[in-house]
């Protein structure tokens, strides 16, 4: 099959002949080589066309050979792995690749939408603001989907995508962006001297330019000098070279991102690898020696398919192989672009013209052209003839009026080059103008990084070898390396001569940024339009917006804006520039952070138990827990947790309730502390007791609320909610380190020490009575209502027992260390099998919390005060803590405010939901009688019939009235009656039997 | 009468499974090895005893308690920082429970045991920099994290107290503890992220 590789040379060229890859675009079969492109090997096939336009679907070939290719955009791969919007340039080739292109239809070569360019003269800059305004309506329906179909770029797989992403970590002393002369020189310094570094190459061969452009280094050839250096840097354990990784970012504290691409360049990642990896490197110190980019110059038909930065051209000649055109011409503005002359006659192609719009051309280069035969036309490109096919001819404008014509099947352009000043640029650091070269160069880089050679403005290949070094020794200098560092490795500078030239004046569309479209004549309609603020021409125009963020063109778009409104260069600004430079898959943000993982989770200590009972796990938090415990038989959740509720109610059940914060108070002065923490005294309560505690916030708002058990003088152990567990543990903290550091006291979490389990109902104390040791007192009178202490199980493990309650049945928890939970679980079952124990889920703890009318999280809502929620009379008079002077504001003890009370529906067969509003019977609904809402609901199988928690104004003193339930999301209305929230047995009586 | 067994369930008897996992086929770059059966108390003083503490831990333990982020290795126990004023007791199941160290400490720090309440996982291996690199934002370089540094972080947003223990065959050995509800989800995350090393799965009551 390689014969089919018409346009490739038959040596030369950094690619592997014996390794031919086979692979496809838009169907058609081609084969390459190890170490193309995509775009070399499309190039090397004689390719010319590969995408249509943005906006108006025009022919579109290769412009360049590097990440900032705003044209040779491909769908890459099929099915789930579809990549959209995948440049040719940077996309390896492999065995098997399938790419195709974008933005047409039905085909590449007969795109429909490309009528869009007879209607170009309306579709100018702001073209679909002016145009589908009215009716404003049509806008989402009609007109924003039309234009998304007809305009826009490759379509995403709509799959979820199969391959795995990872995130790491790097350190090192001094980070390399870039691993071309200045930057293997920064490395080689850095390295000597003995530095950690990393250095990063975007590319999957380190070289940069030096792949290219080649040259002499210390005396031997360039590719002799870099393979000698790699060697040296394989030497340095500490030196790390990351190839296909790009530094995409700058962030606080000298932390950089950078995305790996670890198996782009192969179908699918092998077996438990990742295809990209996102790092994150900090670095004490970053020499930016990510080169430049070279421009564009805008005139008419510069976008026509073989139309190509000389850079480019070179590039695919001399690394490559492959020769975008047998037969060219080159327009320049300065020496460099003359480079690519010598490499396409070197590679024994054809050189028609080359277009000098400077009036001087080095001796050497004269020379260059009267041997090669080949006229020197001094003047400008005003035009192309060409079209899908190619370049066929290009008109060029002389120095002084005449007109010339030149054929040709290709045009490198050299506009000369813009420093790539994105990394410096980041962190609001502002590129400065500089005059000899035209061009921005980097100003204002953050703390610790520096550019050196191409980056900095210097392109000449000395410069960047001396720059380079000089900037990788200071850097490990810096970082406190002092080894010996060697001489610089040296060589010859290349002249450059610009003299700027940014735009042709001439017919037709003359493109600045190809990926959005934009012309220069919509840079001038934006400034006569009042748009001159570079901010306001990106937006207006799109200009720099695309996924290349405009690295060809945002210069060169500045420059005509420049122009037109009468200011310089440096006084029309640069706009912003944002990470991150390369576009990166979301997927690697996300890395393992996704489905089941998206997060870490939590398990309890009975977790496994509980899968084997067939448990429902609802997430709460992080925690997974068990929600309810589904039997045979039964049709719904409701079924379920109704049969949980009444086995607990009329026997006994257990529910893990190890997801309760924990946390261990020591000290001299735990009790003390505790006072000031809570609203209600604990300095007073006896060991072995329990006592149920409110917190409040600063703001006297009601914080979280639990039982603190005291277990010996100086020892409390407190317990929070489930959603707070961390942030009390944080609170408590504060509290002791900054309120109140006077306080011997020390706070330790206990949360995933002990397994606790709530086991409830009138058989409680049967069923203990076979796991506790027999010398254990139980009774009433040995285990009175909150009390708290350890007890002997059988078996010979010690238990913590608390007679506490939840649920409002007679109740106890239990709690052992956590790695006892599993069997506790399982013990539990043994000794209730006779009682028929029913392990229970959030579902009916929830339920029983409802019917006992006890606060949780809907109560707990970070708007109510104890008071509000029944608890006023827990609030000390007689001491300090935290929240009691706020909550006596005068809004918070409003005779009005909104307090909890019980709900319940007139109409014994309906159902609640939370949510609710609550307004007077017999009004209209509306913001100005909105009384409150719904705050917990639950079918209530002991009043066998729905019944709530609500907020509603003066509640309490409203008990009996019949109110009006308002549901404006789910369209319900009925009627409540306002009652106690204590639904199930006021008194207390079963808690306490 | 029932006879009720307590027999402990370590948080990672589900996950763990012995064996080889990930890439098959190159020699296992990461072994990660459950250690069970271990005592962790917290110790931490009590306000102005520190220096009491200090001595305690000395006269107990015979090395002087660490008061930066790292371990010190006593003959039967480890002794790890996790806090200005405070550190872990780390031992072999049975010998410096809280109630054994209760009296050393009597009158100068308060203790809470922590055995149940983190897992304690070590990684080796010539790829357990790289793996552990793509979980920690600490740099485990030689010169960064030597022998007996300790760091109190997180991974996966989950705090974890990280330690260089002593080299075997050469390799770093690094240990973590874990707090026991988050163990299982950090260590299939752990799994993840060293299974294109190959990884050596076991549990061990050697430290």
């Amino acid at each position: 099959m390689t014969s089919s590789q018409s346009h490739r040379l038959t040596s030369g060229g950094l690619i592997d002949r014996s390794v031919p890859l086979n692979f496809r675009f838009d169907g058609k079969a081609f084969s390459g080589f190890q170490g193309d492109t995509l775009a070399s090997a499309l190039i090397a096939n004689g390719v010319k066309l590969v995408g249509r336009s943005f906006k108006y679907h025009r022919p579109r070939g290769i412009l360049t050979a590097g990440s900032e290719e705003p044209n040779a955009l491909v769908e890459l791969r099929t099915g789930a792995r579809r990549e959209p919007n995948t440049k040719a340039t940077t996309a390896e080739l492999y065995d098997g690749l399938e790419a195709a292109s974008q933005n047409r239809w039905p085909s590449l070569r007969h795109d429909v939408m490309s009528v869009n360019q007879l209607f170009a003269p309306i579709f100018v800059a702001g073209f679909y603001y002016k145009t589908f305004m009215w009716p404003a309506k049509f806008w989402e329906a009609i007109y924003e989907p039309a234009i998304r179909r007809a305009a826009g770029l490759g379509r995403a797989s709509g799959i979820a995508d199969p391959d795995h992403y990872d995130k790491a970590w790097a350190h090192c002393d001094v980070l390399i962006a870039g691993s071309g002369p200045a930057g293997l020189a920064a490395a080689l310094a850095a390295g000597r001297a003995g530095a950690r570094v990393i250095l990063c190459e975007e590319d999957f061969v380190p070289g940069g330019r030096l792949l290219s452009d080649g040259g002499t280094i210390d005396g031997v050839p360039a590719a002799e000098w870099l393979s000698r250096t790699l060697a040296e840097l394989a030497d340095m354990p500490d030196v790390r070279i990351m190839t296909r990784t790009a530094l995409f970012g700058v962030y606080d504290g000298g932390t950089y991102g950078a995305i790996e691409r670890v198996n782009d360049h192969l179908p699918s990642p092998p077996q438990h690898q990742v295809r990209q990896r996102l790092w994150r490197i900090v670095a004490k110190r970053c020499v930016v020696a990510a080169g430049a980019i070279e421009r564009p110059i805008v005139f008419a038909g510069n976008d026509t398919p073989g139309v190509m930065m000389a850079s480019a051209m070179r590039t695919y000649v001399a690394r490559y192989a492959a020769t975008p055109a047998k037969r060219l011409a080159l327009f320049t503005n300065n020496e460099d672009g003359w480079r690519t002359v010598e490499t396409a006659l070197g590679a024994g192609l054809q050189i028609a013209a080359v277009i000098d719009a400077r009036s001087e051309v080095s001796p050497a280069h004269r020379s260059l052209a009267s041997k090669g035969g080949f006229p020197v036309l001094h003047g400008s490109v005003r035009g192309v003839d060409g079209g899908k096919d190619g370049v066929r001819k290009i008109a060029v404008s002389l120095t002084g009026g005449a007109r010339a014509e030149v054929e040709a099947d290709g045009l490198a352009v050299s506009g000369g080059w813009n420093p790539a000043v994105g990394l410096t640029s980041y962190h609001r650091g502002r590129p400065k103008w500089q005059n000899d070269i035209s061009a921005f160069v980097p100003d204002g880089a953050p703390p610790g990084m520096v550019a050196a050679g191409a980056a900095n403005g210097d392109f000449g290949l000395g410069a960047c070898l001396s720059q380079g070094f000089a900037a990788g020794a200071a850097a490990a200098r810096d970082t406190g390396h002092s080894g010996t560092v060697g001489i610089a490795p040296a060589a010859d500078d290349e002249a450059f001569s610009l003299t700027p030239l940014w735009h042709v004046a001439g017919k037709g569309k003359a493109f600045v940024d190809y990926q959005h479209d934009v012309t220069a004549s919509d840079i001038e309609l934006a400034q006569r339009e009042g748009f001159e603020s570079v901010e306001h021409l990106k937006r207006y125009t799109t200009l720099g917006m695309a996924t290349d963020q405009g690295k060809t063109s945002n210069v060169a778009g500045l420059a005509i804006m420049a122009a037109v409104s009468g200011r310089s260069i440096p006084e029309t600004g640069t706009t912003i520039y944002r990470p991150p430079y390369v576009p990166v898959a979301i997927g690697a943000f996300a890395g393992h952070h996704r489905d089941e993982t998206f997060h870490a989770t939590r398990l309890t200590p009975s977790h496994h138990w509980a899968a084997e009972q067939g448990a429902i796990f609802v997430d709460t938090g992080l925690w997974k827990r068990a929600q309810w415990y589904p039997r045979a038989g039964e049709k719904d959740w409701l079924e379920s947790v109704t049969r949980e509720v009444k086995a607990v109610r009329g026997g006994v059940g257990f529910c893990d309730v190890s997801t309760l914060g924990k946390i261990d108070v020591h000290g001299p002065d735990a009790g003390a502390f505790l006072d000031r923490v809570y609203i209600n005294t604990f300095s007073s309560l006896a060991v072995g007791k329990a006592r149920y505690g409110l917190m409040l916030r600063e703001d006297g708002i009601v914080y979280d609320d639990g039982t603190t058990s005291r277990l010996a003088e100086d020892h409390y152990f407190l317990t929070t909610t489930t959603a707070k567990a961390g942030l009390v543990m944080q609170h408590l903290e504060f509290c002791r380190q900054v309120l109140f550091p006077e306080l011997d006291v020390q706070l330790t979490s206990v949360s995933d020490q002990w397994a606790q389990f709530s086991i409830a109902g009138p058989k409680t104390r049967d069923l203990l009575r076979e796991i506790v040791d027999p010398a254990e007192d139980l009774s009433n009178e040995g285990f009175p209502f909150m009390g708290a202490r350890e007890v002997a199980l059988r078996g010979g493990l010690r238990a913590r027992l608390f007679r506490i309650s939840f649920s409002g049945e007679m109740a106890f928890e239990i709690s052992v260390p956590a790695r006892f939970g599993d069997a506790m679980a399982r013990n539990l079952m043994l000794a209730g099998a006779p009682f028929g124990v029913t392990p229970y889920g959030t579902e009916a703890l929830g339920v029983m919390r409802v019917e006992k009318g006890h606060i949780a999280g809907p109560e707990l809502s970070g708007t109510t005060t104890a008071a509000d929620l029944g608890l006023g009379k827990m609030m000390s008079t007689k001491k300090d803590y935290i929240g009691r002077v706020m909550a006596g504001r005068e809004a918070l003890v409003a005779p009005d405010r909104q307090v909890v009370v019980g709900i319940k529906p007139t109409d014994k067969a309906r159902r609640l939901r939370s949510g609710a509003h609550i307004i007077p019977k017999g009004q209209t609904p509306g913001p100005g009688n909105d009384q409150g809402y719904v705050t917990s609901v639950c079918f209530s199988p002991t009043s066998d019939q729905w019944i709530g928690l609500a907020l509603v104004e003066r509640g309490r003193e409203r008990i009996g009235e019949i109110v009006h339930g308002h549901d404006p999301l789910r369209g319900e209305d009925y009627d409540v009656e306002l009652c106690n929230p204590v639904f199930y047995d006021p008194d207390g009586g079963r808690q306490r039997g | 009468m029932v006879d009720f067994s307590w027999a402990p369930r370590s948080p990672l008897e589900k996950a763990l499974v012995a064996g080889v996992h990930g890439a098959r086929g190159i020699e296992a770059g990461v072994s990660l090895t459950e250690i069970r059966n271990f005592d962790l108390v917290q110790v931490m003083a009590r306000r102005g005893k520190a220096a009491d503490m200090a001595t305690a831990a000395k006269v107990r333990f015979g090395v002087a308690a660490p008061e930066t982020p790292t371990a010190v290795g006593a003959a039967d126990a480890t002794l790890i920082w996790s806090g200005p004023d405070q550190f872990f007791v780390l031992s072999k199941g049975g010998k410096h429970s809280t109630e054994a160290l209760a009296q050393a400490f009597a009158s100068s720090a308060s203790l809470s045991d922590q055995s149940h309440a983190r897992v304690l996982i070590s990684i080796s291996g010539d790829k357990a920099r790289a793996m552990l690199a793509k979980l920690s934002s600490i740099d485990l370089h030689p010169d960064a994290f030597p022998v007996g540094a300790a760091a109190a972080t997180s991974i996966d947003h989950t705090s974890v107290t990280l330690r260089r223990g002593n080299d075997r065959d050469g390799l770093a050995v690094f240990n973590l503890l874990v707090f026991a509800t988050f163990a299982e989800s950090l260590w299939h995350t752990m799994l993840d992220s060293a299974a294109e090393y190959g990884v050596v799965i076991g549990h061990s009551e050697e430290f």
